[in-house]
């Protein structure tokens, strides 16, 4: 990175918020500092939606993603669409209707207070963890490859969020977010055409795109009812359902995004929005990776993308056995991209023993990464994120235009903190109307709630700096959050449908049904080896078989609920 | 319970998600024959 680049990066990330805060300049009442207010529009709300849930995994970790394993992951997405149609139909309207702050007041209306207590406690202690990921995600992958110190780069991101996400609440969320994704989606194309730009003369684009089919990065669909394929038509259609129907449905961070702005209209449109572009975004990243895994065929790739760690080893006594993997590595790379010429020239006859030769030659490059990841876990420089989330971030440090780098690492940036604020904001604001008011000051003025929500939004970011700080990854940054928002969604989506569907169940009996699933889906995540989706499915079926029979026993004869 | 049945645009509603959902299909065939063409 060179001036001009830290130049674009600095002026893009303090631009947006510096305008948001000037918007919002003024004392809020407690309704806009929660809600925004009516002049946030559908397209506003729409482009805040897409921006909460992008977050910085979406444009690190997917191309790489895409580059390891193909672009499969896009059918994680079928269930949104129709996730989010249920939300216009369902949720949305009783929200407006009941003129709630947050999801959780919906429960405490159509059941009692601990049901209210215990959704929000949900939310607050996933959401809690998943806000640190958000900001420590990029962090580690910005620190060890620009060279910048860890815990300054976490409270760079975090500690800007937390100003003006503290001062303008959710009107400057949704503010900021909208300008903020406009970048993102500019940097995200203006990447897409330099990568295009940047592949083999050698190969026609039409080629190139055979060429990474033919090597499996271009399955997208597949309708496998194998239950060990991580990624199919069938798991993305109703695991997905179930993921998004709570996401959208259920979690605060999305719920206070599409009700700001207070008209019905505005918020099933912004929703709407997003069911109909949020398949082809994806798409798009991923298709990204896949370009960048062919560019990668003709131009040689470091045997280990994340390079820092690489270096580390080099220097503490791994060479000998790092220097000859690096060597039969290149050896394999030069016959490999001899091998896709001869795809490409190959006669009909002739292409078939020539693919089998490029796939061999694949699976040989394969091992020897394999390999050299060994060697640095034996080094001790293992890193604690997937390498695959290196392959993006390094394609653009070394590949895109001094200026455009810049932009694309504010991409990521303006990508942490759009997700970052979303998240601070609900978690400030179902801590201060779900348990402050009602449990700790239940007459107080208007004015001291909004200082109260904004007490406990600088709190969260507090926190969710401390998570990040001592976050130690196990699993690609991608697969962290999506694992840990399965493993409570279901029983919080489990409450929401009872409230909405079961008319004849209170509160108690959803209340320990719940505790239930919650209780099974934490068994088996600790003991079985389930693909993660079908946890958002197990925990709602969970609640939604368990309510009604412990209506029916422990709790028969209690009041029947009051009437949503 | 309220659907947003009652409401008087209930009928332009259901046009808009069936409009979101016609494209979300129309998305998964493009991506289907995306497969088929260059597996």
């Amino acid at each position: 990175m060179n001036r001009l680049d830290y130049f674009v990066l600095i002026a893009t990330i303090l631009a947006i918020p510096l305008y948001g805060i000037w918007q919002t300049r003024g004392s809020a009442s407690l309704g806009q500092y929660l809600k925004g207010d009516a002049s946030i529009r559908w397209a506003t709300i729409g482009l805040s939606v897409l921006a909460t849930q992008a977050g910085p995994i979406t444009f690190l970790s997917m191309p790489g993603q895409a580059y390891e394993s193909g672009i499969g992951f896009i059918q994680n997405y079928f269930g949104q669409p129709l996730a989010l149609i249920v939300v216009c139909a369902v949720f949305v309207p009783i929200y407006q209707r009941l003129k709630v702050y947050t999801a959780y007041q919906y429960l405490g209306k159509r059941f009692d207070r601990k049901t209210q207590l215990l959704g929000a406690f949900l939310f607050l202690v996933q959401r809690g963890i998943a806000a640190g990921i958000t900001i420590y995600a990029p962090a580690i992958v910005l620190s060890a490859l620009l060279g910048w110190r860890l815990n300054l780069t976490i409270w760079l991101a975090g500690g800007l969020v937390i100003i003006y996400t503290v001062m303008g609440g959710t009107k400057i969320v949704s503010i900021t977010q909208r300008y903020q994704m406009i970048v993102i989606l500019v940097g995200m194309a203006i990447a897409f055409a330099v990568a295009v730009y940047r592949l083999s003369p050698d190969l026609s684009f039409q080629s190139t795109l055979s060429v990474a089919g033919k090597m499996g990065k271009l399955e997208a669909v597949t309708f496998s009812v194998d239950p060990h394929k991580r990624y199919t038509f069938w798991s993305g259609l109703i695991g997905g359902f179930f993921l998004a129907l709570s996401y959208f449905g259920a979690d605060q961070s999305q719920v206070q995004r599409y009700l700001a702005g207070g008209s019905l209209k505005e918020s099933r449109l912004g929703l709407l929005f997003n069911a109909v572009v949020k398949v082809p975004m994806q798409f798009s990243i991923l298709l990204l990776g896949a370009i960048v895994f062919m560019f990668y065929q003709f131009e040689k790739p470091p045997v280990y993308f994340n390079q820092p760690a690489y270096e580390h080893a080099l220097e503490n006594g791994y060479a000998p056995q790092l220097t000859a993997l690096q060597t039969q590595f290149d050896q394999v790379f030069m016959q490999k991209r001899a091998a896709i010429r001869a795809v490409s020239t190959a006669s009909s006859n002739e292409r078939d023993a020539a693919m089998n030769k490029l796939r061999e030659l694949d699976a040989q490059a394969h091992a020897l990464r394999d390999r050299t990841k060994a060697v640095l876990v034996q080094a001790g420089v293992d890193p604690k994120s997937k390498e695959s989330d290196y392959v993006f971030i390094t394609f653009i440090l070394q590949q895109m235009p001094h200026g455009i780098v810049g932009l694309l690492i504010a991409v990521i940036l303006c990508a942490t903190m759009s997700a970052t604020a979303a998240t601070l904001n609900a978690l400030g604001s179902t801590t201060a109307i779900d348990f402050y008011r009602p449990l700790i000051r239940p007459n107080a003025s208007d004015h001291h709630y909004v200082l109260a929500a904004q007490a406990l939004t600088a709190a969260w970011g507090l926190v969710a700096i401390g998570v990040a700080s001592f976050a130690s990854l196990v699993e690609n940054l991608l697969e962290a959050g999506n694992i840990l928002g399965s493993v409570f969604y279901g029983s919080i989506l489990g409450l929401f449908l009872a409230a909405f569907f079961i008319r004849r169940v209170t509160g108690s009996a959803v209340f320990f049904a719940a505790l239930i699933a919650q209780t099974l889906v934490f068994v088996l995540f600790a003991t079985t080896n389930i693909g993660y989706l079908w946890y958002n499915f197990i925990g709602c079926a969970a609640v939604l078989i368990g309510a009604p029979i412990l209506q029916q026993t422990m709790f028969r004869g209690t009041e029947p609920p009051t009437e949503a | 319970m309220n659907t947003g049945d009652s409401d008087p645009d209930a009928r332009w509603w259901r046009k808009a998600y069936g409009l979101a959902l016609s494209v979300f299909a129309v998305e998964v065939v493009l991506l289907y024959l995306v497969t088929v063409r260059f597996s």
